[in-house]
């Protein structure tokens, strides 16, 4: 996987440092500075609110040693790379962006600090100072999508997207596997509403979703707007995202993704602590405990629990893989044979949906 | 007690000219206040949001940069709301301005030549303009207010970005993210001052602030927008045709907030992409107030709008304070300025208290 990113950056000739490739040695340190921007608001209770819990218990695990700062509500363009700048020129050791969109500017700023250790998560462009981390979402949307199966009565899902990008296409088609395992009819239909965190937005989405006759909702965004329209509209249910959002849905949310950045953001900081950082590209899941499954929602019944449990379970253990084929994609072309499964490089450049999902718009 | 709002007869020259300067001290002393019984370091908030991005250098890029859009589309609309055009689009324009900006250096990807980018900035103008005569029309042949008009093309404008950087124009190399490939070399802005951000769109910037105010002080144009504002009975009697006012004041802000999103695509962002829209034409609405509509007001305007933003994220970062606050010393500034005009135009005085009919 690795391999292929690195060529992949090389052919996209994105602006990579090139002339500062080469290994470098960083110092040993008696504090770490950490800077970490948000590309929506710490009290979204979703992705954002995950990642500052996140630098939360870092700054609980290593007390006085460490010192952490924050921006939120960053926008994904030049504001992005001034916001970074200002981080490094504070003198912070470490910094993690931590949406996809800051990409283009972790890549400028990174040449122009060399000294400082960037982490991008959930993106794809590595540098020598520039280190990737990302999280499995898809097992955990795997244990939704079963659950989803069990327990729609109208087959239908509704699913909120932000961007179509192989992180969000690979946790839809994730959903729809797991949930046609359970029943051959069940279909989604995915709407993106180019945004990661606009509550408008996703209530107007899951609202139009649910006249149209789904039963159960899903989310790529930050929030817990759609969880609550479901909630309001009293359809079967609908699951947390980035965190466990029942206090905003307590009979509705089925079960939730939990993202536990927690110890990712230590083990960093305490290798740039040891002067032993180096760029990574850690793609962790529920084995590694990253990604965490909330509790069930009260209205779960306990063979649905099992099931769910066992999907869990096997993606835990290794004896289960959601992209395991036969895989057949939206139109009917079968894209994955019977007993192989996908490899990471295949998952991460996912841009084909599988079926029974309706192709977006 | 009783108030009553009673014209002036003689609005003062100077107060004009002063309001937009307590307007900002205002900000500075309630927003001391409102952060510090919040539970913030209020003084330190203040400091922090206007002081740091002037006394420390490394800021100064960052002003530029972000002061240089707000600029170049606050002239714009400085222009026309003198002339009692309302365009609230200007988002939408700058937009257009730069998808315009963007297919010139997707056709010309891989090439060469010092004409790329004159001709990128060309297609921007003229993208913001023809985006701007859609209101324009509608206002002259239809009577269709161009508040509405100008401010619902905003969102369809952001529609049109989604579209074409989902399919038409999405980068092969994207891992499926929908934006555009990096421009190529000539097809993006050169920075001016080595070693730093500062591109070619800043000195622009302040070259159109003033030819902006040497036309509008010195030509027949800058004369008809004003008057058209000020007096437009007197304007129709002197021969000024209302619709023609209407047409150049759309095309001209329509033409420069173009000209700021062709700047900004080619400079800050090199590439199309779903952020592109950051509120510029927005927030240049307050640069125009707080400018007093004069193109010299709005280049020092939007560099205090600027220190706002810069300074919101070193707050952010030194004292903790929450991202709304930028949002909320901007709000305090316009609505303190506005607040000043009404009392520049009207006083405030003290009547005695009516017998209301049928009190018991």
């Amino acid at each position: 996987m690795t391999l292929s990113r690195r060529t992949f950056v090389k052919v996209g000739g994105a602006a990579l440092a090139l002339p500062l490739l080469g290994s470098r040695a960083f110092a040993q340190l008696e504090k770490v500075k950490i800077g970490f921007i948000y590309v929506g608001s710490i009290n979204d209770n979703g992705y954002n609110y995950a990642h500052n819990q996140g630098r939360l218990y870092v700054e609980e695990q290593l007390g006085d040693k460490v010192e952490t700062v924050f921006v939120e509500n960053v926008p994904e363009g030049p504001d992005c790379e001034r916001v970074l700048r200002e981080l490094a020129q504070q003198g912070c050791n470490l910094i993690f962006a931590t949406s996809f969109g800051f990409g283009d500017s972790v890549v400028k700023v990174a040449a122009q600090f060399p000294d400082i250790a960037f982490e991008h998560a959930t993106g794809y462009m590595n540098g020598p100072n520039i280190g990737l981390y990302n999280a499995r979402f898809y097992e955990g949307r795997a244990v939704c999508g079963t659950i989803a199966g069990h327990m729609s009565k109208t087959a239908k899902a509704g699913y909120i997207g932000s961007f179509p990008i192989p992180e969000v296409v690979m946790g839809i088609n994730s959903f729809v596997l797991a949930a046609r395992k359970v029943n051959p009819e069940f279909t989604i239909k995915p709407v993106y509403i180019s945004t990661w965190n606009d509550p408008a937005k996703e209530a107007d989405a899951a609202r139009a979703m649910i006249d149209q006759g789904i039963d159960i909702i899903a989310q790529h965004t930050d929030g817990p707007a759609a969880l609550q329209v479901a909630a309001e509209r009293g359809i079967v249910g609908g699951f947390g995202q980035g965190a466990d959002m029942s206090a905003f849905a307590p009979d509705t949310q089925l079960t939730a993704i939990i993202d536990h950045w927690g110890p990712h953001y230590l083990a960093s900081a305490e290798a740039v602590l040891a002067g032993t950082w180096t760029p990574g590209n850690t793609w962790e899941g529920l084995k590694e405990n990253v990604v965490q499954m909330g509790p069930y929602g009260e209205k779960v019944p306990e063979d649905v629990r099992a099931a769910a449990d066992a999907v869990k379970n096997g993606q835990i253990d290794g004896s289960f893989h959601i992209f395991t084929g036969p895989i057949k994609d939206n139109t009917g072309t079968e894209r994955v044979a019977a007993g192989v499964t996908m490899t990471d490089a295949e998952l991460l450049s996912m841009d084909w949906y599988v079926e029974g999902v309706e192709q977006p718009a | 007690m009783q108030f009553r709002l009673e014209k002036r007869r003689e609005p003062s020259k100077a107060m004009i000219y002063i309001t937009p300067v307590v307007a900002v001290v205002l900000t500075m002393v309630v927003g001391a206040l409102i952060f510090s019984l919040i539970g913030y370091d209020g003084i330190g908030a203040v400091r922090e949001i206007f002081l740091t991005p002037l006394t420390n250098s490394y800021k100064w890029q960052d002003l530029g940069i972000k002061a240089a859009p707000l600029i170049i589309i606050g002239t714009g609309l400085s222009i026309a709301y003198r002339a009692n055009v309302w365009n609230i689009g200007a988002e939408g324009q700058y937009v257009i301005g730069g998808l315009a900006g963007t297919g010139i250096a997707l056709l010309t990807y891989g090439m060469t030549g010092w004409w790329i980018l004159p001709l990128m900035v060309l297609a921007g103008i003229l993208g913001g303009m023809a985006y701007a005569a859609i209101p324009a029309l509608l206002r002259t042949r239809l009577k269709v207010n161009e508040i509405l008009t100008s401010l619902m093309l905003t969102y369809a404008s952001v529609q049109l970005i989604y579209y074409l950087i989902r399919a038409p124009w999405k980068d092969p190399m994207g891992m499926g993210f929908p934006q555009t490939r990096l421009f190529s070399e000539a097809a993006r802005l050169p920075t001016i001052i080595p070693g730093t951000i500062v591109h070619l769109g800043v000195p622009i910037a302040i070259v159109v602030g003033i030819i902006a105010w040497f036309i509008m002080t010195r030509s027949v144009f800058g004369y008809r927008m004003r008057v058209v504002g000020a007096a437009p009975h007197a304007a129709r009697y002197g021969g000024f045709s209302e619709n023609k006012t209407i047409w150049l004041a759309m095309l001209v802000s329509g033409a420069l907030a173009g000209l700021a999103g062709v700047l900004e695509v080619a400079g800050p962002f090199q590439r199309m992409v779903p952020g592109f829209p950051t509120n510029y034409g927005f927030t240049a609405i307050i640069v125009a107030f707080l400018g007093r509509l004069n193109p010299l007001g709005v280049i020092v305007a939007g560099v205090v709008l600027a220190i706002t933003f810069v300074g919101g994220e070193v707050a952010q970062t030194t004292i903790g304070l929450p991202n709304a606050a930028t949002g909320i010393f901007q709000a305090m500034m316009l609505f303190f300025l506005l607040a000043g005009d009404i009392l520049i135009k009207y006083r405030l005085r003290r009547v005695a208290p009516q017998p209301s009919v049928g009190a018991a």
